[in-house]
């Protein structure tokens, strides 16, 4: 039951609780084991019947005051997006058409209250087979940016998120940034969500979609699906029947069911996993006509 | 299975706000076996009153917290995992904010810090120090003249039972104020995060709408 984020017993007592303005002060705290919060969407509901924070953590660290981990920077070859940049940070930036999966997605995490605590650096850290961060961040390519007393390593998303909750992050690490390369030619992306309701809802399928557009063709397409598998997937076949297309041609024809082999959905209390696959060949056709017009 | 409040009013000799804000000597006092509270009182005779528990365990890790609501400052001391709501409702006695899931699915509790609409229900109070916040409490004017948005609500009949309204009027005033009401489609966007059990929407997106209008001119 809930009432256990205030156990009556002695015997979970609450870690000291620390919100560093300085990036250094973190790292600190993180090397001495510090268990990371940053908007607390995903902490707290996860904690539901848990103790609010797990045993024997010395120190909660808030990430919210590091005003250096926040914001959109517009660099030579990539985007760079902090890892404590909310979602309606993201939502209302000025971005580039290569970022619109991303700003569909801002905009759908959740409800308007949501948007302004939630961040980016949490969605993926969080790690949830339905996180929809995920399958647009692997559509822009992502890497992430971890930084720790020891100093900098940069992953890619797809190694980075290894399973269902599960990521490469060090117990010292802090993630900091998300990094996007720029395209090559005129970059455009799509994102897809079916949820049970239009608003405030888990997805049961999402997809996302990137074409980079040299000419009138397309020189690089990457294409994810979320919440029908463990970690979102990219469809490598389809990616190759896309590239070299026209790219206003009608795309969703291209889209044939065993592209969606990297699949595995499952069943859940959202849907069946029958459900799924039909449904998420539906969800990529529509994406691929999004990205078509 | 429904939370209890993490604290229940024990004694008589705390401290309680009054509906003008002024601390009143029927005193209120909050806490439970894991949270420690000191609420320090800033009367407008600008006598400092301090009130601990001394049942409570000293070993609980707690922090000092410099709270703004409603452009006042309240100074607690409060076990850390303390939320932004549990804060309001069982220590300042603002109960206007309500909780209705307590794990940020439905809205009931929503808040604005820094004038942007935020689940208090998710919310640490240690992380809010130093930052405004505002609940249902704080929007009527010193003279009890409601906010625009509070009198479109009553004007439309945009609830029934009235709990989700708290929060309902809080997105709606950060709506409002922040441009985001330009048609109904972008109010009901906007106000996605707040559940009617009773299911008013088509009210409460009414009242939004005449809200704009009063609002602008
Ligand atoms: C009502 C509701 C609706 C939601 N709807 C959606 C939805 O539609 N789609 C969706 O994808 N998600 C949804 N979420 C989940 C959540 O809001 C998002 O995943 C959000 O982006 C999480 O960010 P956060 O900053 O709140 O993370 P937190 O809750 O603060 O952290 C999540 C996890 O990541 C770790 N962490 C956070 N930041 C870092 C960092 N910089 N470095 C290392 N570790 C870090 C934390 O330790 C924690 O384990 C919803 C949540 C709620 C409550
Ligand atoms: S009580 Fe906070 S969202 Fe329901
Ligand atoms: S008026 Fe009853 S829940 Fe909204």
């Amino acid at each position: 039951m809930l009432g256990s984020r205030t156990p009556s017993g002695p015997e979970i007592l609450p870690p000291r609780y620390a919100r560093p303005r300085l990036l250094d002060e973190a790292l600190a705290l993180r090397h001495g084991g510090a268990q990371i919060i940053a908007g607390g969407t995903d902490f707290y509901p996860a904690r539901v019947g848990r103790p609010l924070y797990d045993r024997d953590v010395p120190c909660v660290l808030d990430l919210t005051a590091l005003a250096e981990l926040r914001g959109i920077q517009d660099e030579a070859g990539c985007h760079r997006i902090g890892a404590l940049t909310s979602w309606t940070e993201i939502a209302e930036a000025p971005l580039p058409a290569q970022f619109y999966c991303l700003q569909a997605v801002a905009r759908e995490v959740g409800g308007r209250q949501i948007q302004n605590r939630g961040t980016i650096g949490g969605n993926l850290c969080n790690a949830s087979p339905a996180a929809d961060g995920v399958p647009a961040l692997l559509a822009l390519g992502a890497e992430i940016e971890l930084l720790s007393r020891a100093g900098k390593r940069v992953l890619p998303l797809s190694e980075f998120i290894r399973g269902p909750r599960q990521i490469a992050l060090r117990a010292d690490e802090i993630a900091s940034a998300v990094v996007i390369p720029k395209p090559k030619g005129a970059a455009h992306s799509s994102f897809v969500k079916l949820g049970a309701r239009k608003y405030l809802v888990i997805s049961i399928v999402m997809a996302a979609g990137y074409l980079d557009v040299v000419g009138s063709r397309i020189a690089e397409a990457r294409i994810a699906v979320g919440a029908c598998s463990p970690v979102a997937q990219r469809l490598p076949a389809l990616e190759a029947a896309l590239k070299g297309e026209v790219a206003i041609s009608s795309l969703s024809r291209l889209v044939k069911p065993e592209h969606l082999a990297p699949l595995k959905p499952i069943d859940d209390v959202r849907a069946s996993a029958e459900y799924r696959e039909e449904a998420a060949l539906t969800v990529v056709r529509r994406l691929l006509e999004e990205l078509s017009a | 299975m429904k939370r209890p409040p993490t604290s229940q009013p024990t004694t008589s000799s705390g401290a309680t706000a009054r509906e003008d804000g002024v601390f009143n000597r029927r005193h209120f006092l909050v806490g439970t076996a894991t949270s420690a509270v000191l609420p320090l009182s800033f009367g407008t005779t600008g006598v400092r009153e301090a009130v601990t528990d001394a049942a409570l365990p000293t070993q609980v890790p707690s922090s000092s917290v410099a709270l703004l609501v409603n452009g006042r400052t309240h100074r607690l001391i409060l076990d850390n995992r303390t939320t932004l709501l549990d804060a309001l409702r069982e220590h300042l006695a603002l109960t206007g904010t309500k909780k209705g899931c307590d794990h940020g699915q439905c809205g009931a509790c929503t808040v604005h810090l820094d004038g942007e609409p935020i689940l208090s229900c998710l919310t640490l109070v240690a992380s809010v120090e130093g930052r405004a916040v505002t609940t249902i409490e704080g929007l009527a004017q010193a003279d009890g003249a409601l906010h625009p948005v509070q009198q479109a609500f009553i004007d439309h009949d945009a609830f029934q039972c009235g709990y989700c309204t708290p929060g309902q009027i809080m997105s709606a005033v950060a709506c409002v104020e922040g441009d985001r009401a330009g048609s109904d489609a972008e109010i009901r966007e906007y106000m996605s995060g707040n559940l009617c059990r009773c299911a008013a929407y088509p009210n409460i997106v009414a009242a939004i709408r005449a809200a704009k209008t009063e609002v602008r001119s």
